[in-house]
C-alpha cells in the first residue's frame, strides 16, 4: 500500500464469530473526543485539553516496527516503538515512552492529536493557550520568589545593622526597632 | 592508564570472545574519551558489540538495559538532561553485567526481571512465558466487549473470567485492573507460572480477586472443583499454538529460555486450543440466547 511497508493493525486482525454482532474493525482505534463511550481506554495522567480536533483513524498510518515475519508466540520482539503519521498534514509522531506497545499507541495518538490541532489552529489551539498560561504562571512564581528573596535579604541586613555596635542616632534606632517588629 | 582507566577498559570490552578485536575497540574508545561514558555513548557502544555478535534488536536491547540501570523504562523516557551525563562506575558495571546476559541471548525481559503489559509492571522470571505485544490487543478486545455490554458481560457486575495458561498473569491481572468488578480464576499447569502470577497479583494488590490454581486442562481431572462459583462469563487464553515440528526453528531467546510447554501446540498446533473449545460449553454460563453461541476471537499469526 505505501512506501513505509505498513502493517495496518486493525485490518490484520481476523474475527471468527458465530454470533451476529461484529465490530467494524476500524472503530477499535478511533480516538474519540472527550466524553465518548470508549473513554475508558483514554490515557490517564495529563489533564485532558478541552475539545481538540478529533483524529480520524482512517487518516492515520501506523508503522509497526515489529511487523516483519511471523509474529505472536514465535517471536519475542521488544521494540515497542510506535511511529504514527497523520496523512493530511504529514505530521509524524514517534513514541517509545513505555514498554507496552498498546500504551505507546495511545500516547502517540494523544501527542499527534495535539500536534495536529496546533497545525490547524495555530495560536488558537488549546495546546498553545495552555502552554502560554503555564509559562505565565511560571514567570509569576519566579517573580514572587525573587521578591520574597529580596525582602528576606533586606530584613537580614537590617537585623545585622541593629546588632552591630555602631554609633546610633535617634533615627537609626527607630529603623532597627521597626525592622525587628516586622 | 590509571586504575580508573583499567576499570573502564574491562567494563567496555565485555566477555573475552574475540579478544584482540574487543580489546582494540575498547582501547581506542578509551583513548579518545578519557572520561566515563554518558548514556548515549554507552548505548552506541553496546549496540556495536551486539551487532558484531549477531544479537537481534541490538540497539533496542542496549537502550533498555542502559535505561533500566538509570531507573527508566525506555531510553526515550529518560530525562533528556541525563543523556549527556556520565554514568558512575557502579552503573557501568551493572550495564556490563546485564549486557553479558544479552550476549548469551537471554531475552531482555528476563535480563531486566520485569516487563510491562497494558501499563502494568510485571515481574518476569525464566522459564515463565513472556507476554507478547499482540496479547495486549486481545485484552483490548475483551474490554471493548465489556464496554459495549455484549453477550454475558452485561451490566450487573463481574464478569467472572477463567484464564487458561496464565503464565506471568498478564492477561488476568490486566483484566482485573481495567474491570474493577471482575473476578478471575487463573489456571496453569506449571508451578513456576502459578508462583509468578501469585507474586504479580500481590505486587498489584489484586490478590483478593484472583484464584490461582495449579491445573492441567488436558488431564482427566474434573473441572467442577475449579469453578466454585459455577460457570464463568468468559474464558480467555493465549494457549500454545506453535506446530511441534517448528519448535526447533525458534530463536535462541525463546528456545533456550522460555518454557516449551507454553509454546508447543502439538502436531497441528491445536492440542490445547481444541481442549479448551471442547470444555467451553461446560465452563461457560448459558448466555440465554437459546443455543449457546460461542464467540471465538483469534489473532492470526
Amino acid at each position: 500500500m505505501s512506501t513505509l511497508g505498513l502493517l495496518r493493525g486493525p485490518a490484520a486482525l481476523a474475527r471468527v464469530c458465530s454470533g451476529p454482532q461484529g465490530l467494524a474493525l476500524g472503530e477499535k482505534w478511533r480516538l474519540l473526543s472527550p466524553g465518548g463511550p470508549a473513554s475508558v481506554l483514554q490515557v490517564a495522567g495529563k489533564k485532558d485539553l478541552p475539545a481538540l480536533l478529533p483524529l480520524e483513524e482512517s487518516e492515520l498510518e501506523e508503522q509497526f516496527v515489529k511487523g516483519h515475519g511471523p509474529g505472536g508466540q514465535a517471536t519475542n520482539k521488544t521494540n515497542n516503538c510506535v511511529v504514527l503519521k497523520h496523512v493530511p498534514s504529514g505530521l509524524v509522531v514517534k513514541c517509545h515512552q513505555t514498554r507496552s506497545v498498546d500504551q505507546n499507541r495511545k500516547l502517540a495518538r494523544k501527542i499527534l492529536q495535539e500536534k495536529v490541532d496546533v497545525f490547524y489552529n495555530g495560536e488558537n489551539s488549546p495546546v498553545c493557550r495552555q502552554k502560554r498560561e503555564a509559562e505565565k504562571k511560571k514567570q509569576e512564581r519566579k517573580k514572587r520568589a525573587k521578591e520574597t528573596l529580596e525582602k528576606k535579604k533586606l530584613l537580614k541586613e537590617l537585623r545585622e545593622a541593629s546588632r552591630n555596635p555602631v554609633e546610633t542616632t535617634a533615627g537609626s534606632d527607630r529603623v532597627s526597632r521597626d525592622a525587628s517588629r516586622e | 592508564m590509571g586504575p580508573c582507566g583499567r576499570v573502564l577498559w574491562t567494563l567496555l570490552s565485555g566477555p573475552k570472545g574475540r579478544r584482540g578485536d574487543t580489546q582494540a575497540r575498547a582501547f581506542s574508545l578509551w583513548s579518545t574519551l578519557h572520561r566515563l561514558l554518558n548514556p548515549t555513548e554507552l548505548v552506541s557502544h553496546w549496540t556495536g558489540v551486539f551487532e558484531k555478535r549477531g544479537i537481534p534488536e541490538a540497539r533496542e536491547s542496549s537502550e533498555y538495559i542502559v535505561a533500566h540501570v538509570l531507573g527508566a523504562k525506555t531510553f526515550q523516557s529518560l530525562q533528556p538532561v541525563l543523556w549527556t551525563q556520565p554514568l558512575t562506575p557502579q552503573q557501568l558495571q551493572s550495564v556490563q553485567e546485564l549486557c553479558s546476559y544479552r550476549l548469551q541471548r537471554m531475552p531482555v525481559q528476563y535480563i531486566l526481571g520485569e516487563w510491562d503489559f497494558q501499563g502494568l509492571s510485571l515481574k518476569m522470571t525464566p522459564p515463565v512465558f513472556i507476554p507478547r505485544p499482540e496479547t495486549e490487543e486481545l485484552v483490548e478486545w475483551v474490554l471493548e466487549e465489556k464496554a459495549q455490554g455484549l453477550h454475558a458481560m452485561g451490566a450487573h457486575g463481574g464478569p467472572r473470567i477463567l484464564e487458561v495458561g496464565c503464565g506471568s498473569g498478564a492477561i488476568s491481572l490486566s483484566l482485573l485492573t481495567h474491570l474493577p468488578e471482575s473476578q478471575v480464576i487463573a489456571v496453569d499447569k506449571e508451578e513456576a507460572a502459578i508462583s509468578l502470577t501469585c507474586e504479580n497479583a500481590q505486587r498489584l494488590q489484586l490478590q483478593d480477586r484472583i484464584w490461582i490454581v495449579h491445573f492441567d486442562v488436558t488431564s482427566e481431572r474434573s473441572w467442577t472443583h475449579l469453578l466454585p462459583g459455577g460457570p464463568v462469563d468468559l474464558v480467555v487464553s493465549n494457549p500454545p499454538y506453535i506446530f511441534h515440528q517448528d519448535m526447533g526453528q525458534l530463536a535462541p531467546e525463546i528456545r533456550s529460555y522460555e518454557d516449551p510447554v507454553a509454546l508447543d501446540g502439538g502436531e497441528e498446533g491445536m492440542d490445547i486450543i481444541t481442549k479448551i473449545l471442547t470444555l467451553a460449553p461446560q465452563l461457560l454460563k448459558n448466555s440465554g440466547l437459546g443455543d449457546s453461541t460461542l464467540q471465538v476471537l483469534a489473532l492470526p499469526n
